[in-house]
């Protein structure tokens, strides 16, 4: 009588036969699912993590860096390349919109995949296998994997992370042998560029050409090559190749003009890009990278020079 | 002021009507608003239409989120748990004042957070992880309408110590209000999580802190976000109980035992905030397996109980009726004309057979692996919050419609059909974004052929098999939803008037009758319905673990 108090006794009634051989049936259940998941430690493959460690963002991002600059192979259209050792440590940073480097793996081999995020919370989505983990920024969360099936896999983003959220892909190839990279376009990237050399505080001495090169290292390394390319296709942001000196239709503050790109619009792009908007890419707007000066000054050396 | 119920015998309090009727329209308000973002974003995801552009399709998922899961749900709570403390107590309300007080605020709440989502300053999904920010109007939005719950709580505990002074109860409270007491309990612990997570962030957001733990904001907010949730399981499970015995004049066969599996959930469901920080860093595997599971699944242990004593309740009234051919003659010979039964029947089946399993399956900590963020994970919580809660709120609104607004339901033949319309329109829709889930279909997500991006995915093929599905089925539960609106409010205000019980469409039951004989066995036809349960848990049990053992190994 459930909208009235239970008659007297109630306490004290015996339980059904048949209730309780359903509520022992349940908890030898609950039992087994606990042991199972425990076991599954000792006797499965598949187990999150226990290694994280406290980074930052900014640390995170120049060890990203350090990292790139050391290993890259070549460029995936606009993602760096990076074929690590197996068993070695390998650097990836989740990023609006972008999960960089791509890498290059041996099947059955294991790696230390360090993940974390540049900016905002990402979900870390591999697929066609089907593997999901959260990634947070300022935690460095050390994923031990196997590669068991050969072939290309992608990363999505799995946890919202803004307007350019879909566009978030990255890739990894899983190989059997190096004559396997061919069936990926992988065996005609480019030699692994120069090392870079540390750019000086000061850097008012170089050339154009000295500026335009370090500043390629810059668009490839900070992420500019995931939205604007340099062969005049336009995918998320505009192309970089014939942008400097000419002139562009921008809305500024709800009101549309006309400007002519030069070093003060590049710079005002870069460290507020919701500020003049081109016509035509509204749809995602630009995220928030952190560049410091020179930085600002070598890309806008590399956007000079793409004729 | 009291009035007596002509068709009840009870004395009903006219301020908490009034409160529970205010309470119960804002609650048809915001399932309205739900379902109409819902119906765009099935057709945004369904690519062939692909509706909205980015910005909106992110804008009103969050939308959609909030007006379902928290405003819905809270506000028919709030007006439940009045119900249940002062009408079915004879009990009058303890403070109108602060009834209104408790309304006002959580209305207020409500217009903040939703004006702020639609006009883009909160474009951050219900979750609003941190670094994601939304303007300081949103969060003080949320903490408003958490404060008006809070106190709406508080009041329902007042008003059931009042009946216990007054004498209108006597030492035991009836059942149903025992389970919301139950619920009431979980809803503090949850307000009062939500309050330590909100406060912070909504300073941050002002710039007065300087930074949130991204990983310890997500953990926080779950103890909201997860045990929130289990205030709709009791509540449920609660009213199950009710309708058994408005419909049949029965109840559980032995109340020690369902009260007991209430405690259960006092003490261990709100451990599943763990849930969703499975795949994490930054928590240990231990703390994972011990929480998730509910200190050894005893949480689960509780809604296994139910799962006997609710159908067992509705057979061993049956029987007693008569109905005690066979195995199965009290479940054929069942009031199905009665749209408040066919709900809660209906949303028991779904509740066991696909939000529960996929529940347990999914919060285990490495099956987890192939499911967190994707599109499974709404595809489960369809199938609990869904076809669960709302289906069971839904339906037990068509006795709320005679017995509180004292109006005739307007079409009742359509009432009729509108639960088995809704249950197999959200089935289809909760199984295909399951299905489209385990295929790795990302959730929260605008365009699964990723337009833009550096590379491009291609998606086992099947997935356009159940895209389709999940579109149809969604369609079909928004045409339900929208009958049950329409009906709802065609009925509160311009439906004839109730004069008495010869208006009543739908039955009270007498009390059942007492059994004529014990055999040990009472309800065997619910044992078998049970087992039958089992086997489809353990079904998919081996599925899910035979897919987690076919990806890379990871450690």
């Amino acid at each position: 009588m459930s909208l009235l108090s239970p008659n007297e006794g109630w306490f004290h009634k015996r339980v059904a036969k048949d209730e309780r051989m359903w509520i022992i049936i349940a908890f030898v259940l609950c039992i087994f699912l606990f042991v199972w998941m425990v076991m599954w430690h000792a006797f499965g493959k598949q187990n999150p993590s226990n290694t994280t460690y406290k980074t930052s963002p900014a640390e995170f991002g120049k060890l990203h860096d350090a990292y790139v600059k050391k290993h890259m192979v070549g460029m995936d259209n606009g993602i760096p390349v990076v074929k690590p050792e197996p068993g070695s440590d390998v650097i990836l940073m989740a990023q609006m919109w972008r999960w960089s480097p791509a890498l290059i793996l041996k099947k059955d081999e294991w790696y230390n995949l360090h993940i974390s995020s540049k900016d905002l919370v990402h979900g870390f989505s591999l697929q066609p296998s089907n593997m999901n983990f959260q990634i947070y920024p300022s935690y460095d969360y050390v994923l031990k994997f196997k590669p068991t099936v050969a072939g290309e896999a992608k990363i999505l983003c799995n946890e919202y992370c803004g307007i350019g959220h879909h566009t978030m892909i990255g890739k990894i190839v899983v190989i059997e042998s190096d004559a396997d990279l061919a069936q990926y376009g992988y065996d005609k990237l480019s030699a692994a560029p120069a090392a870079v050399p540390a750019t000086p505080e000061d850097i008012s001495g170089w050339s154009e050409e000295q500026l335009a090169k370090a500043g390629e290292s810059v668009y490839n390394l900070k992420g500019c090559s995931a939205c604007h390319k340099t062969d005049g296709t336009s995918l998320i942001g505009p192309p970089f190749n014939k942008l400097y000196g000419s002139k562009v239709k921008i809305t500024e503050e709800g009101k549309s003009k006309e400007v002519t790109v030069d070093d003060n619009y590049i710079a005002t792009s870069i460290n507020e890009p919701q500020k003049q908007i081109v016509v035509g890419y509204e749809k995602i707007p630009m995220a928030q990278l952190e560049l410091s000066a020179n930085e600002i000054k070598q890309v806008t050396a590399f956007i000079k020079s793409l004729k | 002021m009291f009035r007596t119920c002509d068709i009840t015998g009870f004395k009903v309090d006219l301020n908490s009507e009034k409160l529970i009727r205010l309470n119960a329209v804002m609650a048809v308000v915001s399932l309205l608003l739900a379902i109409i973002a819902a119906i765009l974003l099935i057709f945004t995801r369904y690519q062939p239409v692909h509706l909205l552009d980015a910005e909106w399709y992110y804008r009103l998922t969050t939308f959609h989120g909030l007006n379902a899961l928290i405003f819905w749900i809270v506000f028919f709570e709030i007006a439940g748990l009045y119900f249940g403390s002062t009408v079915v107590l004879n009990q009058k309300f303890c403070s109108p004042v602060l009834g209104w007080l408790s309304l006002i605020l959580m209305v207020g709440g409500f217009l903040l957070v939703d004006v702020m989502v639609m006009i883009g300053q909160a474009d951050v999904m219900m979750t609003s992880y941190v670094p994601l920010k939304a303007h300081p109007l949103y969060y003080l939005g949320i903490i408003l309408f958490a404060v008006g719950a809070l106190l709406g709580v508080s009041l329902f505990f007042a008003n059931v110590v009042n009946a216990k002074r007054d004498k209108n109860v006597g030492d035991t409270l009836p059942l149903f209000t025992y389970g919301l007491v139950a619920a009431a309990i979980i809803a503090v612990i949850t307000l009062a999580t939500g309050a330590i997570i909100y406060i912070p962030t909504f300073l941050w957001s002002l710039g007065l802190i300087d930074s949130v733990d991204p990983a310890v904001y997500k953990l926080v907010w779950w103890g909201l976000g997860h045990s929130s949730q289990q205030i709709n399981v009791s509540a449920m499970v609660s009213i199950w109980y009710l309708t058994t015995f408005l419909a049949l004049g029965g109840t559980s066969i032995n109340e020690r035992v369902s009260r007991t599996a209430f405690f259960l959930y006092i003490l261990f469901i709100c451990l599943a905030s763990a849930h969703h920080l499975l795949t994490d860093p930054a928590t240990s595997s231990a703390w994972k397996v011990w929480n998730t599971s509910y200190a050894m699944y005893l949480a689960v242990l509780a809604s296994m109980i139910h799962a006997f004593a609710v159908p067992s309740s509705i057979e061993s009234a049956q029987r007693r009726w008569g109905y005690n051919k066979g195995l199965f003659e009290w479940l054929a010979k069942a009031p199905w004309s009665n749209p408040a039964f066919t709900s809660c029947v209906l949303a028991c089946i779904g509740f066991g057979f696909i939000g529960g399993t996929t529940g347990v399956i999914f919060g285990m900590e490495q099956t987890n692996i192939i499911v967190h963020n994707t599109l499974a994970i709404p595809g489960h919580f369809k199938g609990t919050v869904v076809i669960g809660t709302t289906l069971t709120f839904m339906g037990i609104t068509y006795y709320l419609i005679p017995l509180i607004f004292r109006r005739k339901i307007v079409a009742f033949k359509l009432a009729q059909i509108q639960p088995w319309l809704f249950f197999f329109g959200i089935a289809i829709l909760s199984v295909s974004m399951i299905a489209l889930g385990q295929l790795g279909v990302p959730r929260r997500h605008w365009d699964s052929t990723f337009s833009g991006g550096p590379f491009t995915h291609t998606f086992n093929p099947s997935v356009d098999f159940f895209w389709t599905l999940m579109m149809l089925g969604g369609s079909l539960a928004f045409i339900a939803a929208l009958i049950w609106v329409l009906q709802v409010v065609v009925s509160v205000f311009f439906g004839p008037k109730v004069n008495g019980p010869e208006d009543m469409q739908l039955p009270i039951s007498p009390l059942a009758p007492a059994a004529k004989e014990h055999k040990g066995y009472e309800a065997p036809g619910t044992l078998i319905l049970t087992i039958l349960f089992l086997i489809t848990f353990a079904v998919l049990f081996f599925i899910n673990w035979k897919w987690l053992a076919a990806t890379w190994w990871v450690k």
